[in-house]
């Protein structure tokens, strides 16, 4: 059961600006989830127009 | 200052009112979710009929889509409002009368969709099993229709009560910025005002005449085009209100700030102005629409994805920035920073993600050729619960258990219980969310009882069906079970038990880069709702004219007998009276 509040436990260890903050982590998530779009990108080919039959249903 | 519900009481109350209706719908829609997770499957089919299966899917969709999300977010609004701004509300018998509008429309549309289950009796005949598409030729009872009206009713007032909140608070503070989450209720507000429109059209004009006899038939194809140019930007009403929560709470709980308040208006600019004329990607297999208009509502629709990839960036960046400060490094090594620990945070990051996945399968549904393959299927069934179902109902969820004590002045019960809650669903919905989209590849289709036909064999690109059903009903059970969770979690959170301490206020940081940023011109609501309207119109003139020409008229069949029996009498007496006075 929690008897914390929100305030004590922020963990803040250091307070980083807007100049000195550069979130090249979010460019590393980024980039993994357009090779991940890209790939099923390439993927829908397959599906799409390699089915061997009408596609509508 | 205080705890919000200290504060404003008053306001206070409201809200928990708002979010105990949602709760009330979510219950009812998730028990109709495991029934029909169990019936379609075939795991256990003798609950229900067949034929109550369309009333049980009608009531899943009403509640879950319609009321849960909507009641929750305008409680959310008010709560947004109000702290925002910093006032209570200007008149709070307005407040009170919308959301006794919203429950009584509510309850009407409920007793209708009810009376399905009843086949004899005083309510015999009264049915909607029409389900939440509710467009001809399926026909409901008219007190269905009026429900819904007059719940959209309370929906315009509260839009109406939060914009004298912020002309109340401008006339005191002509030089102040708007705050963000007052900008973030007006334009959603905005959006839903034009979005709202179609629905009324077809409900007042056509649907409720029609079934209470007044025609004989309305054009199916119009109340169709019309339902769904609400029906597109309907999800958007219950997507902003989560993206203020993953722009607002998230940074927050992650002990940083918003990145940039700029960039928050813009998406919610993008978003009043390109949400609704969109619809048309609905039907993209509707004969009697031209190809070149669906290209256009298609064209409209990938311009979407914008405001969802800005916030990826924003929400992401904001929350990096609170791993940093916890003191997190590297490229993925601040992921190890966060708060996991939290079920309000770890609720919505797994909501982000999966709606990050369901992005994938959206772009497939609103693609013109791709959706062809698709249409009609379970895929759409798998791509909605992973959106809605999970993107806003485990954000909602995740949320209230940061929220909840603001609004009650009582802490929640257990972190975490709520952590194996959420947890819980998001597992839940891979299972099944994953095996709808399969299932819908391999042919599938949507609303449907009993998906099984003699001369059909479901082929799988690979796995048998049997996996897939398998992995739909074990998913249905495991979201079931999280439902009960979130449930009991509510109910002990609403007892005194153990020494859980009282709520502490705490106030939302201020954002990295702020409003002072963000270029004047984002607040000017009236340029951009003008835009938005001239799009709409681009949209959607030509193709509803074609649906009215080239469709048999207003009213389909009906119309030559209503201009024969009504129109022409009426206006020939009108020339009579007129002659005769000027005679």
């Amino acid at each position: 059961m929690s008897s914390e509040t929100e305030t004590t436990e922020d963990g803040i260890v250091r307070e980083i600006g807007h100049d000195e903050f550069d979130p090249v982590g979010t460019l590393a998530l980024i980039l993994i989830y357009f090779v991940i779009i890209g790939g099923l990108w390439a993927f829908m080919y397959f599906v799409e127009f390699l089915g061997n039959g009408p596609t509508v249903v | 200052m205080e705890v919000f519900a200290n504060e404003y009481p008053d306001e206070a109350w409201v809200v928990r009112a708002a979010l105990g209706s949602a709760f009330v719908a979510l219950a009812i829609g998730g028990l109709m979710g495991l029934i029909q997770t169990l019936h379609r499957t075939g795991f256990y089919d003798s609950l229900i009929s067949n034929a109550d299966y369309y009333t049980v899917l009608t009531l899943h969709g009403v509640a879950m889509v319609l009321l849960f999300t909507i009641f929750f977010l305008v409680g959310f609004f008010q709560w947004a409002i109000t702290d925002s701004l910093g006032r209570k509300s200007e008149d709070i018998r307005i407040t009170k009368l919308w959301y006794g509008m919203m429950v009584l429309g509510s309850a009407m549309s409920a007793v209708t969709i009810l009376g399905g289950f009843v086949d004899s009796g005083s309510l015999s005949g009264v049915e909607a099993d029409v389900l939440y598409t509710f467009y001809a030729p399926l026909e409901a009872h008219p007190l269905y229709y009026m429900g819904l009206a007059v719940f959209i009713i309370g929906t315009w007032i509260a839009g109406f009560d939060w914009f004298r909140s912020w002309w109340a608070w401008k006339k005191e503070n002509p030089d102040e910025r708007m705050p963000l989450r007052t900008f973030m209720v007006l334009t959603t507000m905005l959006m839903w005002y034009l979005a709202s429109l179609g629905v009324a059209i077809s409900v007042v004009f056509f649907l409720i005449p029609w079934s209470l006899g007044i025609f004989d038939s309305v054009n199916s194809l119009l109340t169709r085009t019309l339902f769904w140019f609400f029906g597109h930007p309907v999800v958007y009403f219950w997507l902003m209100p989560v993206y203020m929560m993953w722009y607002v709470i998230m940074p927050k709980l992650a002990g940083g700030r918003l990145f940039s308040d700029p960039l928050a208006r813009i998406v919610f600019v993008l978003f009043l102005v390109l949400s609704v004329p969109t619809g048309i990607h609905h039907q993209y297999v509707d004969p009697g629409i031209a190809e070149g208009f669906k290209f256009l509502a298609m064209t409209n629709t990938m311009f979407l994805l914008l405001p969802s990839l800005l916030t990826a960036f924003t929400v992401v960046a904001s929350i990096e920035h609170g791993a940093r400060q916890r003191g997190g490094e590297g490229y993925f090594g601040w992921l190890t920073a966060l708060p996991w620990g939290k079920p309000a945070f770890t609720g919505m990051t797994l909501a982000g993600l999966m709606f990050a996945a369901a992005g994938f399968s959206g772009m497939i549904n609103a693609g013109m050729s791709i959706n062809y393959l698709v249409h009609n299927t379970l895929w759409v069934v798998g791509h909605f619960h992973m959106t809605v179902g999970t993107a806003v109902a485990l954000s909602i969820m995740a949320a209230t258990y940061w929220f909840l004590p603001k609004i009650t002045g009582r802490e929640i019960f257990s972190r975490r219980l709520g952590l194996a809650q959420v947890l819980l669903w998001f597992i839940g919905m891979v299972l099944m969310g994953n095996a709808m989209h399969r299932a819908g590849l391999a042919g599938v289709p949507r609303r449907t009882a009993d998906p099984t036909y003699d001369q059909v064999i479901y082929d799988g690109a690979y796995g048998a069906i049997g996996e897939l059903r398998f992995q739909i009903a074990l998913g249905g059970v495991l979201l079931s079970l999280s439902l009960v969770l979130f449930f009991a979690h509510l109910v002990l959170s609403s007892f005194d038990i153990g020494e859980r301490a009282a709520a502490t206020p705490d106030s939302i940081p201020a954002p990295l880069s702020g409003p002072e940023q963000a270029p004047k011109v984002l607040d000017n609501i009236r340029l951009w709702t003008s835009i938005a309207v001239v799009l709409i119109l681009i949209t959607y003139i030509l193709p509803l004219a074609s649906i009215v020409t080239d469709g048999g008229g207003w009213l389909g069949d009906s119309y030559g007998v209503i201009v024969a029996e009504y129109v022409l009498p009426a206006v020939s007496s009108t020339i009579d009276i007129f002659v005769g006075v000027v005679a």
